[in-house]
């Protein structure tokens, strides 16, 4: 009796592994297909000069779209900036988010 | 938490790299991987040097999994004790002494870069098991290094797309987790089965 709840426990166990090697395998791979499809999320922990690298852009009208002075060694956080400029973060990533489609429009890809 | 510590990997630099990554190898879950992602990614933007970044992934992990291992080598009885009770009996404990004496190499490499979740169990089993140090470190030093070459690699090459790779990168290591689970569950169960008709024929 004892075995066999052992091996029924061994049948649901092997079945749950199997169930997310599907998950995680097919998640990950509809994620690559469309990896080329959206933006890169702008996040409080990203620097200036790192959203312009990822978004394609240059990082002078972003830094000047915050009011602050143009400097690509400034690698502080945007939550950072947002404390010492007294502005909540998701204002800030909405300033930048407008200065990149801006960009975007201005510059022939 | 995950904010901070990559707020802070664009603020101090490779030595905020060589913290976490000795911090994480102890077991501390932290997003080491998105880390070494976004790594490669300012060392393509020229903020990093992609060797030191290696260097310094590299041997924070080195470092931190030694820590695991001494841990498990001489944690004392408190800890045999809490691993006997986790495992089951002191008949298993011994089972997986065993396994990680034959196994021990493989297990410590492969913990170090495909199936990462494993690496601080890993850590912990070679030293309570009495797996050798110096093979451990070997096979710990080449896991890690390429678990830093290739971790960084992939920010480098894919420095603009950093959440998406290390989702997709995510999403297939505990694809490998489960697909060794699947195979380790699998094989015991064929066993099981293969070991009951000569069972039922020595009666």
């Amino acid at each position: 009796m004892q075995l066999r709840r052992q091996n029924l426990v061994l049948a649901l166990a092997f079945v749950l592994a199997i169930a997310a090697t599907i998950f995680f395998g097919v998640r990950a791979g509809r994620k690559a297909r469309h990896i080329h499809a959206g933006n890169e999320q702008i996040r409080g922990w990203m620097s200036v000069p790192f959203i312009a690298h990822s978004r394609h852009v240059h990082e002078e009208p972003l830094f000047r779209a915050i009011g602050v002075t143009p400097n690509r060694h400034d690698h502080r956080p945007i939550r950072d900036i947002a404390r010492a400029e007294h502005v909540p973060v998701p204002t800030l990533i909405g300033q930048l988010e407008s200065a990149i489609t801006q960009e975007e429009s201005s510059t022939p890809r | 938490m995950s904010e901070q510590i990559l707020a802070a990997l664009a603020l101090y630099g490779e030595p905020a790299l060589f913290v976490v990554a000795i911090i994480a190898s102890i077991g501390i879950p932290l997003p080491v991987m998105l880390l070494l992602i976004v790594a490669g990614s300012l060392a393509a933007q020229g903020t990093f040097n992609f060797g030191i970044a290696v260097l310094a992934a590299a041997v924070g992990s080195v470092a931190g999994d030694q820590i695991g291992y001494a841990i498990g080598r001489w944690g004392g009885r408190a800890l045999t004790g809490w691993l006997t009770r986790l495992i089951g009996d002191a008949k298993r404990l011994e089972k997986m002494d065993g396994r990680i004496r034959r196994w021990g190499a493989a297990s410590v490499f492969f913990s170090r870069w495909l199936v990462t979740p494993l690496g601080p169990w890993v850590n912990l089993a070679s030293g309570l098991a009495g797996f050798s140090w110096l093979r451990f470190t070997v096979w710990d030093v080449l896991g890690e290094a390429l678990f830093a070459v290739l971790y960084i690699g992939f920010g480098l090459a894919f420095s603009d797309r950093v959440q998406e790779i290390e989702s997709i990168l995510g999403d297939l290591t505990w694809a490998l987790v489960a697909v060794l689970a699947a195979a380790i569950i699998g094989w015991k169960l064929f066993a099981k089965k293969a070991a009951k008709p000569s069972a039922t024929q020595s009666v």
